[in-house]
């Protein structure tokens, strides 16, 4: 069996901000309530913002599921560590809450989960892949702005998307190899 | 009137609504209804992990879920991959569903009120107790008054909502009152008196849509809101709102136009396409009526005229006009909720229909679509005649009508000062009925039933709505949560919540019609129960009492006897879903396996297009010029009529939706809160206006209307109009049984004038001017 390699490609410009996919994390994941308790979110990143001239824009994220995870790399315990198919987890009985992972990513994708007394963040819904689901916030979406899939299959969704849009990655400069990908508006 | 044309109204009435013709199935002992919900499930084991389909409640769109059980418990709501009217999704509220049954705030025993209304003082009864309560008040106030129609009830739509209405039908009253005047009811008169009938809009296979007072991004409609979106590459999507809510993410290009000049914009782009000759000659020749005097009437209504009335450039307009028609016809008006604007909006969504008329973008793809259905059985019951019963009271003229009425609006010729022109009859017009209430005008209305439905915060001027309260003698509130009119009432009955009960088949119409029910996900917690057992044992209890039924005849008793009590109330809610699809084989095995029934997964285009075909209006034809308005002494064509601005130093107070809250019953979900992002509302109020006039971020300033104020934060905003402000409904509230949301943040109930609409009875809520006061 070849290796996998999960990845989502969003095309953010269908996002009306409906928070679907942050309610069904918190519902999937028991992520606590309270807004600095989050392992995704959705972010306005309005450009034009003079009255009349407007143009909303929303930018769901999460983490980005490092090819070159520099939270891994920080981790004293090895608490953070990359699976075989290149998704970044955390070891919750490992985690000593020292915060080095939260300081090193680039997109504030960590937060402390004092519930479980560890460090929690997005697992690409690492239980439900291994019963052939796809993460929750991708199947909630209503305009299906993320799609998931392998990106080691040229037949996957996400590889034909990939190969038909122009796309980027967020902050290309720290050298993380993002495996979230964004569709150029 | 004669009490022979009361009985004749009456059975037209009860025509409405649900019926029987049983089929012969088990005659279940009485108390075997309690738990007619669960029973079905005990071969099953309540531990272990299952994924039960079902239906969503927390809006109206019904969307199709998948529930993940771990061990009795709710763990997710999943969307249903094969509910393909919602494209597969549920939105935040759906998920957040999965919480309401665990809501610590929920209604868990009926409560009798012991101190003073409001006061917040119940005493705990039995389900037996609160019947005979109940009951009793009923049938004292019936009989006090020798009048049945003095018990109302008021409701909102609801896969149970059926049961309510068979209540009322038992208790022989006439006054239900619904939702629709409080949402849509202008804009389903508007549309219906051009096409007669209320379309869908078919945006999968559009180009060009054009939305105007509806805010798809945010007041999520299914399958429209996804289809925007989906879309959104390809398809042009206009936005026309005074404010920049998240559906100008969706647009390529924003309108704030001047609020009140809708229909200027919508009869300047038909003039435009008119004297350009870029309407649909063909369709328009074939399927309309009254092209020649629409020609002529909008000959006055130029875009430069428009452009002073809307603000909207005369350039713009001409691009609108054209590239509409050059759509066409995948072009559409969007017909959107939020109808209740101002009092003309009639005219304003005629003026809309028109447009997509002149341009054959009717029952095409991409075009408006008159709404297909699934039929389904179901049972004709025969209520009784009742000697006692009255015709409703906010029907026929109403010599108050000018007391909510706009001064403007008070003189216009076509506009009827004597009484709602179209009045349903099941629906009524929430602001006449409050006002003939309050008046006691043409008699007493003393007794009130509420399902659903939120009065205290969902009706323009809340103050009115207390004094209705307060005048009632008996009011009966059944809710899964501590509604604000709840909190007002005298006893409160607790629901199971959707995700605990069987609810009948219902069939979603639309451009692909749908079917869809409800069976239970869980066992119902707590001392619950729905609507149909409420019903059923309420039915049984009062036939127990002789002297509720001696203005009846004893056939007409008996065929109640024969047809409700031993044909609606003795079988369980499944067994009459399984009827109503038994036509379609293997449909009931279909809903409860996969959550979903359909015949077709494809529109069907132009039915009405056909040779034959007769659309339901007095000329069988699309009525550009409406005969029958002119015969009332309306306006057959639409025409504009210019509304007051605010004067300096006031806004106008508009209303609007936001995607975590449908209408005032989510707000106290703490994940819906949390996700709508803080703990209280905030009133918009453009940045430059609030700079001026010292007002920042934060501070708490008063809204201040002629029927009431709130303290609310200020939100200094570059997404709205200098001359508008506005916050989100359902903050401010009254119950403490709310507890995320008592007292918390502004209601807009408090301060919206009750105008109306007065040929749809619509509320009009965009009537309201305030001022602001930094305190």
């Amino acid at each position: 069996m070849s290796k996998k390699k999960w990845a989502i490609v969003l095309d953010d410009s269908k996002c009306i901000d409906c928070k679907a996919c942050t309610v069904a994390c918190k519902m999937e994941n028991h992520v606590p309530l309270g807004m600095y308790f989050y392992r995704n979110w959705v972010a306005e990143r309005t450009k034009e913002s003079e009255f009349p001239m407007i143009k909303r824009m929303f930018r769901p994220s999460q983490c980005q599921q490092c090819e070159n995870p520099p939270c891994v790399h920080v981790c004293p315990t090895r608490a953070s560590y990359q699976t075989e198919d290149g998704v970044v987890l955390v070891d919750h009985e490992k985690c000593i809450l020292c915060k080095y992972c939260m300081t090193a990513c680039p997109y504030d994708a960590r937060y402390v989960n004092e519930e479980i007394e560890a460090i929690d963040k997005c697992t690409f819904c690492y239980h439900r892949l291994a019963e052939g689901r796809i993460p929750a916030c991708v199947e909630t979406c209503p305009p299906k702005v993320r799609v998931f899939g392998d990106l080691n299959d040229p037949d996957s969704e996400v590889s034909k998307l990939v190969k038909m849009h122009d796309t980027e990655v967020l902050k290309p400069e720290k050298g993380t190899k993002p495996k979230l990908i964004y569709i150029k508006r | 009137m004669s009490l022979l044309k009361t009985k004749v109204s009456r059975r037209k009435f009860l025509g409405l609504t649900s019926g029987a013709l049983a089929s012969t199935l088990v005659m279940s002992n009485f108390g075997v209804l309690k738990k007619v919900g669960a029973s079905e499930e005990k071969g099953n084991s309540k531990y272990g992990r299952k994924f039960v389909p079902s239906t969503c409640a927390i809006c109206v769109n019904k969307c199709g879920f998948i529930a993940e059980v771990d061990n009795g418990v709710i763990r997710k709501i999943n969307p249903n991959p094969k509910f393909f009217k919602s494209r597969a999704m549920i939105c935040a509220r759906g998920n957040a569903g999965a919480k309401v049954p665990y809501d610590p705030d929920r209604l868990k025993k009926p409560l009798i009120r012991v101190g003073k209304r409001g006061e917040g003082k119940w005493k705990e009864v039995s389900w037996e107790e609160a019947y005979d309560y109940i009951v009793d008040n009923v049938v004292k106030l019936v009989r006090k008054y020798k009048n049945r129609s003095t018990i109302a009830f008021a409701s909102t739509e609801g896969f149970q909502e059926e049961y309510f209405i068979d209540l009322a039908n038992i208790i022989g009253t006439t006054n239900t009152v619904r939702h629709p005047t409080l949402c849509l009811a202008s804009n389903i008169q508007g549309y219906s008196s051009v096409f007669g009938t209320f379309p869908d809009a078919d945006i999968a296979n559009a180009e060009f849509v054009i939305i105007a007072g509806s805010n798809r991004a945010e007041a999520i409609v299914t399958p429209d809101t996804i289809d925007m979106a989906k879309n959104h590459r390809k398809q042009t999507l206009i936005y026309i709102d005074p404010r920049a809510t998240k559906t100008t993410a969706l647009a390529d290009k924003w309108y704030p136009i001047k609020p009140g000049t809708d229909l200027a914009l919508v009869l300047a782009m038909i003039h435009v396409i008119i004297k350009e000759n870029l309407y649909d000659k063909e369709f328009v020749e074939k399927y309309t009526y009254g092209f020649d005097k629409l020609a002529e009437h909008v000959k006055q209504y130029t875009p430069e005229w428009a452009e002073k009335e809307t603000e909207i450039p005369a350039s713009e307009i001409y691009w609108l006009a054209r590239e509409f028609a050059k759509h066409a016809p995948r072009s559409i008006w969007y017909p959107g909720r939020r109808s209740s604007f101002y009092a003309n909006d009639v005219y304003y969504r005629r003026a809309c229909a028109i447009l997509n008329a002149i341009c054959g973008a009717w029952d095409r793809p991409g075009g408006l679509i008159p709404k297909s259905k699934i039929p389904l059985r179901k049972y004709e019951i025969e209520f009784p005649i009742f000697d006692w019963t009255r015709d409703r009271i906010d029907a026929g003229k109403v010599p108050f009508l000018g007391d909510v009425l706009p001064e403007e609006d008070k003189t216009d010729a076509g506009l009827p000062t004597d009484s709602c022109q179209y009045l349903s009859e099941k629906d009524g017009s929430w602001i006449l009925f409050r006002e003939a209430i309050l008046k006691g005008v043409p008699y007493p209305v003393k007794g009130l039933f509420v399902y659903k439905q939120n009065p205290v915060e969902s009706v323009p001027n809340r103050k009115k709505t207390l004094q209705m309260l307060e005048q009632m003698e008996f009011i009966c509130t059944i809710d899964v949560a501590m509604s604000d009119t709840a909190w007002y009432s005298d006893v409160v009955l607790p629901e199971s919540t959707y995700l605990e009960r069987w609810d009948p088949v219902h069939s979603l119409n639309g451009v692909v019609p749908i079917a869809v029910m409800r069976q239970p996900v869980i066992e119902p917690l707590f001392d619950t129960k729905s609507m149909f057992e409420i019903m059923c044992n309420l039915a049984h209890k009062f036939m127990e009492r002789k002297d509720f039924w001696e203005d009846t005849s004893e056939e007409d008793l008996e065929m109640f006897k024969e047809t409700c009590l031993k044909r609606l109330t003795k079988n369980p809610v499944k067994d009459f879903a399984k009827y109503q699809v038994s036509k379609y084989p293997g449909a009931f095995e279909q809903l409860l396996k996969e959550g979903v029934f359909y015949l077709s997964d494809k529109p069907k285009y132009g039915k009405t297009l056909k040779d034959g075909f007769r659309f339901k209006t007095r000329t069988g034809k699309i009525e550009l010029y409406n005969v029958k308005y002119e015969e009332k002494g309306l306006h057959p064509l639409p025409v504009y009529t210019r509304h007051t601005d605010p004067k300096p130093g006031q806004f106008r107070f508009v209303v609007g939706r936001h995607g975590q809250f449908t209408h005032a019953s989510t707000q106290n979900n703490p994940w819906l809160l949390e996700a709508y992002g803080d703990k209280e509302n905030a009133v918009w109020i453009n940045a430059k206006v609030a700079a001026k006039m010292g007002i920042k971020a934060g501070d708490k300033v008063k809204v201040k209307s002629p029927v009431g104020e709130q303290i609310v934060k200020a939100l200094p905003t570059e997404y709205i109009r200098p001359d508008v402000v506005f916050y989100v409904h359902g903050f401010g509230r009254l119950s403490k049984g709310l507890s995320n949301i008592y007292r918390v943040g502004a209601s807009d109930a408090e301060i919206i004038v009750d105008y109306m609409e007065s040929i749809s009875g619509n509320a009009a809520m965009h009537e309201t001017f305030v001022t602001i006061e930094k305190i």
